[in-house]
């Protein structure tokens, strides 16, 4: 497994107070971008479960350098 | 049963669609944090004509045993004698969980009058069998109790089949956002604030009727002296609603106040008690109930004298702290531990320790209660603590690296970390050759030999090693047989394999010993699937599972490994379907960054088991990925010997299809069709026996022609014997 850079929008202004480890946070559009890397699939819902928690509308979750496949996981795609 | 919050607006809209469920077995309230779930499902069960047993869930009941015991217990708790034969099942050593439903729904059947079983915070609990046992009492749910469930994420039960039937009633988030005449209420008639009915609305706007928002607004423009005004530019911002609404709560608290909730949101959960030594105060009792009178969001928690803040705001109230006095947080965190130490609780201690960075303190705590973790089942927790540790504190205590490592091995899927971890203790080796303790030279030897990273003569030499060193360590001693036997038997010594194994059944310890247990129990039960011996494989294979749930380990590493043994008996008697998703299941929690060789063990049966179902292309794939994990060992046992069986099948049936003898190999459902045929029974005596309607029949018919390329039945058996395919599906292995 990967690590991957990842960009999750969320609806409205947060602001900087909330960290969200590892994430950079921005404002775009009345939203917040939230860009960064993210070790595993594991960290990923860490994440969205982080966001469900605050009460936060998830608006997109991306995974900005497109699919890649793990050779050595490839029976997967079985 | 959660205590009542006052000042808190009274939704008879909200007990109606409750209501509304009439008989249905299960009402579900589902919807995200602060959308007052709790409140909500509080204030309708004092309407209902019905005992309530109320249980809040959270992560440490996500256990099958753990979590029936929790709503046996609050049966219980209505009626004394209820919950008892539930109860007393639950003590047995391998409980049936499917039982002990069964003796809890009896138990309240026996009631008679009604009964209202409330699962809080449902979404804490995630394990799958945990979810089955909840499916399967609602199948057994007596006449004349219901089940009301909270959670903030759809649970996985079959919602869609029990909605269909009228069984399930949903309050779902856009039910329970306050309506503007709720709103009104609140804000006006409960909370004194001067709004008219447009404000009113844009706030109920701006916040979608939130319940959350709406009550930090409320606490909010109490402190304004222009309501009105404060709304209006409110609702023109785009910032997100409970960052700004708690930032303004916060800020409009005098000084003392919100220090309080500052301090106790770092906390956690805390009891007044904790709240003076921690932040200087005396007065932490009467402040808190005050607060949690004008609802601050401050929680009472159903253990007496806990409390929590509200997730939501704290999140909020301990930002802020960190933001204006940089460095409380660990302040506060470290004397939180130091309380707990002092009253014996290890584990919160540590917890807090860890939250503050107080790597040495974390690092004597897991020295000190290392085994009882590893031994009930936690090593996932050790290691999730021995992670937050620097390296020099690792090398420091070597013997905690040592034991960090092996936690990994049975957690599963760190075999990266696992060699950084046994790199730490060689380099704290390598300092002070003279502190050489057989305890953790065993451990090491353990975890390499489990490895196999250097193949699987020296795995056994390792496994030997340790075992010795185990001589002067007991502790260890079925650890190191453990990983002995399992790889004795990769090097095909069965005997030895076995004969290992047996030591550690025989321990006297072994009731405390239960990863040893399942580890043993695998290595026997693989033997004995080698050996042909399927009824003592199945024995071994079951009871490896049944040890591995009984601490909670399913999901890990050494729980794959479970899952795996039955996995090749299931195989080795001939039942593919089921062994495939059993292996399947194994090979998920085998999850590594390259495959090791108990990995690669399961994706050899697996490509067979998928080879025999006539899945040519994935078995394929599987024997290619078992492949590339053993071409990175320098010997890899009997591994490589039934890799090239295997391997052999798959060409010989290549070779046929490639040819154009067959056009492609028959699925299972043709061959079986194919095999009644031979038998020469008619399409509708074939879908009788098989429960397919002729159609089906005639459609697996034609496509089976096809495939053999051939136009008569008599013709399509006759290639198929020649093609060896209709002797196939009878042989063991």
């Amino acid at each position: 497994m990967a690590s991957r850079e990842y960009r999750l929008i969320v609806e409205g202004e947060l602001s900087d107070l909330i960290r969200f480890e590892g994430m950079a946070l921005t404002h775009e559009d009345g939203n917040t971008v939230l860009t960064g890397y993210v070790q595993d699939q594991s960290m990923l819902h860490g994440l969205l479960t982080r966001v469900s928690d605050l009460g936060l509308t998830l608006l997109a979750v991306t995974a900005i350098d497109g699919h890649r496949v793990d050779k050595a996981l490839g029976h997967r795609l079985a | 049963m959660p205590s009542a919050r006052r000042g808190v607006v009274d939704r008879p809209r909200i007990n109606g669609a409750l209501d509304a469920g009439g008989d249905a077995a299960l009402t579900l309230v589902s919807a995200p944090a602060g959308y007052g779930k709790t409140t909500a499902a509080r204030a309708w069960c004092e309407t209902v004509d019905a005992a309530v047993a109320w249980v809040t869930l959270d992560s440490r009941d996500d256990d099958p045993v753990r979590l029936w015991s929790y709503l046996a217990t609050a049966v219980d708790r209505v009626r004394p004698g209820l919950g008892r034969n539930a109860l007393q099942r639950l003590r047995v050593t391998h409980p049936s969980i499917e039982q002990v439903v069964d003796d809890l729904m009896n138990g309240i059947a026996a009631l008679g009058s009604g009964l209202l079983l409330v699962l809080d915070d449902l979404h804490a609990v995630n394990d799958e069998e945990c979810m089955i046992s909840i499916d399967y009492a609602l199948k057994r749910l007596p006449a004349n109790a219901r089940i009301l469930m909270i959670t903030r994420a759809d649970p996985l039960l079959r919602l869609p089949w029990l909605r269909a039937s009228g069984a399930l009633t949903e309050v779902r988030a856009a039910d329970l956002a306050f309506t503007t005449a709720e709103a009104r209420e609140l804000l006006v008639v409960r909370g004194g604030v001067k709004l008219g009915p447009e404000e009113i609305e844009l706030l109920v706007e701006r916040t979608e009727g939130w319940p959350a928002a709406l009550v930090l607004a409320s606490i909010w423009l109490r402190t304004i002296d222009d309501p009105t005004a404060a709304v209006r530019a409110f609702g023109g911002l785009h910032r997100f609603v409970a960052d700004y609404l708690s930032s303004e709560v916060l800020a409009a608290l005098d000084d003392d106040r919100r220090s309080l909730l500052q301090g106790a949101a770092v906390l956690g959960e805390f009891t007044a008690d904790l709240c003076d030594a921690v932040l200087g105060r005396t007065d932490s009792a009467a402040r808190l109930v005050e607060l949690e009178r004008a609802n601050y969001f401050v929680l009472s928690l159903e253990r007496g004298g806990w409390y929590r803040i509200h997730a939501l705001f704290a999140e909020y109230a301990r930002a802020e702290l960190e933001a204006l006095a940089p460095g409380s947080e660990v302040r506060i965190l470290r004397r939180a531990a130091e309380w707990f130490q002092s009253r014996g609780k290890a584990v919160e201690a540590i917890e807090h320790f860890a939250a503050a960075g107080d790597y040495e303190t974390v690092a004597q705590l897991l020295l000190d209660y290392h085994l009882p973790l590893i031994r009930g089942g936690s090593s996932g927790t050790l290691l999730r603590w021995a992670r937050v540790l620097p390296d020099h504190v690792l090398v420091e205590h070597r013997k905690l690296a040592a034991i960090a490592a092996a936690a990994s091995m049975q957690v599963g899927g760190g075999r990266m970390e696992r060699r950084r971890l046994l790199r730490v203790a060689q380099r704290a080796d390598d300092r002070r050759p003279d502190d050489s303790d057989p305890y953790v030279e065993s451990l090491i030897q353990m975890v390499r030999s489990v490895t196999i990273d250097g193949g699987v003569d020296r795995a056994v030499r390792d496994g030997r090693r340790a075992v010795e060193l185990a001589g002067s360590a007991d502790e260890v001693l079925t650890g190191a047989l453990g990983a002995y036997s399992r790889a004795l038997f990769f090097a095909g010594d069965f005997e030895e394999a076995t004969a290992t194994a047996l030591q550690i059944i025989e321990h006297p310890q072994v009731e405390h010993r239960t990863p040893s247990l399942v580890a043993a129990c695998v290595t026997l039960a693989l033997v004995a699937v080698e050996q042909g011996r399927l009824v003592a494989a199945r024995r071994h294979a079951e009871k490896a599972r049944e040890a591995a749930r009984r601490i909670g380990i399913s999901r890990s590493w050494l729980g794959g490994n479970a899952y795996a043994a039955l996995g090749c008996v299931l195989a080795a008697e001939g039942d593919l379907a089921a062994a495939e998703r059993e292996l399947t299941s194994a090979e998920h929690l085998f999850a590594d960054e390259v495959a090791d060789l108990h990995h690669a063990w399961v994706l050899v049966v697996l490509a067979r088991v998928r080879l025999r179902r006539g899945r040519l292309d994935t078995a394929l794939v599987t024997l290619a990925a078992a492949q590339e994990a053993l071409d990175h060992l320098p010997d890899s046992g009997i591994v490589t010997a039934v890799a090239g069986e295997v391997r052999r099948e798959l060409d010989a049936l290549q070779a046929r299809v490639g040819s154009g003898e067959m056009l492609e190999q028959p699925s299972e459902a043709e061959l079986g069709v194919l095999q009644l045929l031979a038998s020469g029974l008619s399409t509708r005596e074939i879908g009788e026996r098989l429960f397919l309607s002729p159609n089906t029949i005639r459609t697996h018919r034609r496509t089976l022609y096809h495939k053999l390329s051939v136009h008569t039945s008599t013709d399509a058996v006759a290639r198929a014997t020649a093609l060896g395919l209709l002797t196939q599906t009878e042989s063991p292995r």
